[in-house]
């Protein structure tokens, strides 16, 4: 199924002219394929959800217009018909609009690989394009990037297959996402991923020594990378897809390319940008990081008041300390908007309100006496006097009622009413749907249509709700935080992002680490015999010792030891080396003898090897 | 159908040039200068006026007035866009009395000879058609560009009776205006210039470069030392964004500061800005009189924590008052901060300034 809301462009393609002529494409995936915003999302599709009052989708559509893109596909799975009647009514689909957006829609789409395996098969994109998701916020100009991708593509006979796009950015900023946490080992020069690992919070990584071995001298490991998931693709992306059917994300991908670099020689390539900022919501905690951001003008040219969809009546006006107020806001006598606020219009804010660090959406009501910090609501909110809310997201139409109390972390999801007197504990999750509900209709799931969804929720009972949990006058169910079967079991995945339990059995790792570690997922043989040739060398050595051999004679079974396990001259030095090092470490007492006996056994079988090469 | 192509050529030209406005100028200097943004504003305003659908005047004014309003709305900072529909609203009504044949042209401010002689206001509804009306207007916005494009040769011309041989001359960042200004005086004299650089954008080292690429002596001083440099100053010359309705600057950042300074040590403060910079408005906070834009220009995004805790701002302009101005030196010639009010009567009618 897809539709087309503007004009299409053919594009016959021949000679380089006409190649770089070619309108610059995105390929723009409107689903995120996982549920770390379930229950919000189960009625609205995460890339509509407001971010600022503004759908996210908005943001990742302006960011490609505004880099340059002449056509965008947009693939949606969860509640696409959502997706293409905003898109529709939105600028973008405006007959006027220099970027042209076509929606295509399927239910079959379980990843970012099953969309980009349509692309490949529809064959929708010629040339190099643009891939993004849904929910990312961003103005870096690509232009630059883009440009340096098609440098390196023509010079190097399209062995460079997608360029990454990162920000610079230290570790600790609230930015960054602890689940997205990238190490990146890189070629200086020419930029090229070496090796890519997310960090998953732990506080030693490996890295295969192979990859520092391809014949450039200036290597960069880096920790101060935001992933943008922005990234330039080539048309190979598309098929090496088809080719691989288990490729399902972007590091399958990534990780893919690096494995077999060997056998299809395809390299990937690395943009960093310090300017411009770029970031993807993937979980609540960045939501809240980003919207912050945003709010801050961070992300300028894309500010509250610019009002960059052309939207009616969505313009507001900037104040000191960042404060926005949309039109027709009321505010009650002694309220202060204390600083970085956005107020949607029609919104009406009773007597002695403290607001601060917030976005509240258009047409709400709030009561008297209420601290806003951090809190982000809605549209059609209903708050009551006393209340306070702290760092938690309300969802449309949902209902609070007196001297209720929010704590850190909370979600109100749509409609929900919170009854009077309560205080919510940290992380609390409000939906009106049941969480037993999505179990009884998990075939129902995927079937877009919003009606089925309605018709659902009516069939389940009505189970009664929990006044003690929600409050006397409350409606709404709690959620508890789902624990996702990963294969770490230390990390609690919950909405608001990754939690990690320290992990005792990482800090004591043993250091002699002689068993064969699947840091290099490229399992060669050799690695055994290597392993093996240097338990052999470890053991002649303490029998030399214990013995008290000549030195000759372990030179002599070395170098027979090498020829049994062909083990080549650079790494008999490496082993021997490394064992003679750390041999001391293992013993107690005597060290220093030791240390000199050992010591005349590396020049000797130095000699020795010189030898041997001259003869060879 | 011809017709219905050519408005749809005219709306799309609009819209790609709101959306320039809204995207252009990220505070590290306008990607494009304020002349050419006049220059295309008057341009588009000139389709208009050739392509949409009106018979009398009311009506094209109606629809200057409605564009006006979005393009103004699209980036406020930007009053160039504002100032020229309200010169291509003048002139319209300039063409209409003149067509009607009456000598109304004079009538301009309310006065108290006007209250006591016309008994009662007079009904300008604008409604008469004229044949040639069109043509006139055309041509009328056809001299209005010619005029913007002599906007920078007229002011250099003044140059060389402002400064003299070696003076010691100051200017703060970047304008185009000065910097013509100045290379005209240094084909026949000989002077020193100091240029502030004007951070965090540092537009003055890009002025530095040009001008000595000319042979004139340029020396960069970061803005710290602007008030220790002063005392061996003779004259400060400046270029600024806006000329406001009381004769103040909103000018680039930083430009207060020297303006202070001068005032300190009575400098002489010159501000070379032509005409079309000129703006009703009025200095006052609320109406999204300042610029901010990413505050990465001040504190980077790769300081990491401490930006969650602390609030970064980026402001782009200053309000410079207009007492500590000496002289105005625009394509009309030299005027006093006091007579811009005068200025301002000639160039729009007292009625549009709220569009």
């Amino acid at each position: 199924m897809s539709s087309r809301g503007g004009k299409q462009k053919k594009g016959n393609v021949t000679s380089e002219q006409e190649e770089e002529e070619q309108p610059l494409q995105a390929v723009l995936v409107a689903d995120s394929f996982n549920r770390r915003f379930f229950p919000i999302s189960k009625d609205q599709p995460r890339a509509l959800l407001p971010l600022g009052n503004v759908a996210m989708i908005d943001y990742t559509l302006e960011f490609l217009t505004s880099t340059g893109v002449q056509e965008t596909f947009v693939f949606c799975c969860w509640m696409s018909n959502k997706i293409k009647d905003h898109l529709l009514k939105s600028k973008w689909c405006r007959p006027t609009s220099p970027n042209v957006v076509h929606i295509i829609t399927s239910d079959l789409y379980r990843s970012l690989g099953d969309v980009l395996r349509d692309v490949d098969a529809k064959n929708l994109v010629r040339n190099d394009f643009i891939l993004v998701y849904g929910d990312v916020v961003s103005n870096i100009d690509v232009s630059q990037a883009l440009q340096e991708h098609r440098h390196r593509r023509k010079v190097d006979k399209n062995i460079s297959v997608m360029t990454m796009v990162f920000k610079e950015s230290s570790p600790g900023h609230k930015s960054r996402c602890e689940e997205d946490d990238v190490i990146v080992a890189m070629d200086s020069k020419s930029k090229r991923v070496l090796h890519y690992q997310k960090t998953q919070g732990l506080k030693k990584l490996q890295f295969p020594m192979n990859i520092f071995q391809h014949g450039s001298d200036e290597f960069e490991v880096r920790h101060d990378l935001l992933d943008c998931h922005i990234s330039i693709c080539s048309p190979q992306v598309a098929e090496l897809f088809t080719d691989n059917f288990d490729y399902q994300t972007r590091s399958d991908f990534v990780r893919g390319i690096l494995v077999n670099e060997e056998i299809l020689g395809n390299q990937i390539h690395l943009y960093v940008t310090q300017d411009g900022y770029g970031a993807r919501v993937s979980n609540l905690q960045m939501y809240d990081s980003v919207s912050s951001d945003m709010v801050r003008r961070w992300v300028y040219p894309l500010t509250p008041e610019a009002n960059f969809t052309d939207q009616q009546g969505q313009g507001c006006t900037h104040s000191r300390h960042n404060v926005y107020r949309g039109a027709e806001v009321s505010l009650g006598q002694g309220s202060q908007m204390e600083e970085n606020v956005l107020i949607g219009r029609d919104t009406s804010i009773g007597a002695n309100c403290r607001i601060s660090n917030s976005v509240i959406g258009n047409n709400c009501t709030i009561g008297d006496n209420v601290v806003l910090d951090r809190a982000y609501m809605w549209n059609n909110v209903h708050i009551s006097s006393n209340v306070e809310i702290h760092q938690s997201v309300v969802c449309d139409g949902a209902v609070v009622k007196e001297a209720v109390r929010l704590n850190k972390q909370c979600v109100l999801a749509y409609n929900v009413v919170i009854g009077p007197n309560l205080s919510l504990p940290e992380g609390t999750v409000v939906s009106m749907h049941h969480p037993e509900e999505e179990e009884e209709d998990d075939d129902d799931e995927f079937l877009s249509d919003d009606q089925e969804v309605g018709h659902s929720k009516d069939k389940t009972r009505q189970k009664a709700f929990n006044p003690a949990e929600v409050g006397p006058e409350g409606k709404g169910y709690i959620w508890k935080a789902s624990m996702d079967d990963t294969e770490d079991e230390e990390l609690a995945q919950c909405l608001w992002g990754l939690v990690l339990n320290p992990d005792p059995e990482s800090d004591s790792e043993s250091e002699a680490s002689e068993e064969s570690q699947d840091h290099s997922r490229s399992v060669s043989p050799e690695i055994d015999d290597v392993n093996a040739f240097q338990l052999e060398v470890l053991g002649t050595l303490q029998r030399g010792l214990e013995e008290n051999i000549v030195c000759d004679n372990l030179v002599l079974e070395i170098n027979s030891l090498k020829y049994a396990y062909n083990i080549t001259l650079k790494e008999v030095m490496q082993i021997l080396t490394r064992v003679v090092l750390e041999y001391p470490f293992q013993q107690q007492g005597t060290q220093l003898t030791t240390l000199q006996y050992t010591g005349s056994l590396l020049p000797k079988c130095n000699e020795g090897q010189r030898a041997e090469t001259v003869k060879e | 159908m011809p017709g219905a192509d050519k408005e749809a050529d005219l709306t799309e030209r609009i819209e790609a040039f709101l959306a320039d406005l809204k995207r252009g100028g990220c505070g590290t200097g306008p990607i494009r200068g304020s002349g050419e943004t006049a220059r295309e504003t008057t341009a588009l305003l000139r389709k208009v006026t050739a392509q949409a659908r009106w018979s009398s005047a009311g009506d094209l004014m109606e629809i200057i007035r409605k564009e006006g309003r979005r393009m103004t709305a699209a980036q406020p900072s930007e009053t160039t866009v504002g100032n020229m529909v309200l010169r291509v609203l003048k002139i319209i009504r300039e063409e209409y009395a003149r067509s009607r044949g009456s000598s109304e042209e004079t009538d301009q401010q309310e006065s108290l000879h006007k209250l006591l002689t016309s008994g009662g206001l007079s009904e300008e509804n604008f409604r008469q058609h004229f044949v040639h009306l069109k043509a006139n207007v055309i041509e009328a916005i056809n001299e209005l560009l010619t005029e913007l494009d002599g906007t920078t040769d007229n002011i250099a011309m003044q140059a060389l009776e402002h400064i003299h041989s070696n003076e010691v001359i100051m200017t703060v960042g970047r304008s185009r205006t000065v910097e013509a200004f100045l290379k005209d005086a240094a084909r026949k004299r000989k002077f020193h210039v100091i240029v502030a650089e004007c951070a965090p954008f540092c537009q003055g080292h890009e002025m530095a470069t040009n001008l000595s690429k000319t042979g004139i002596e340029t020396t960069v001083i970061a803005d710290a030392a602007i008030f220790a440099v002063m005392s061996r100053v003779n004259k400060v010359i400046i270029g600024t964004q806006t000329v406001l309705a009381n004769g103040g600057l909103r000018a680039v950042n930083g430009t207060h500061t020297v303006a202070l300074a001068a005032r300190h040590h009575s400098t002489p403060l010159i501000v070379c800005a032509p005409m079309f910079k000129l703006s009703p408005q009025f200095p006052n906070e609320e109406d999204t009189f300042h610029k901010f834009v990413s505050p990465h220009e001040v504190l980077p995004f790769t300081e990491g924590e401490i930006l969650s805790k602390v609030n970064v701002h980026c402001p782009v302009f200053d309000y410079v008052p207009p007492e500590l101005i000496t002289l105005f030196i625009s394509n009309i010639g030299g005027n006093a901060p006091s007579y811009i009010y005068r200025l301002m009567s000639e160039l729009y009618h007292p009625e549009d300034h709220d569009l």
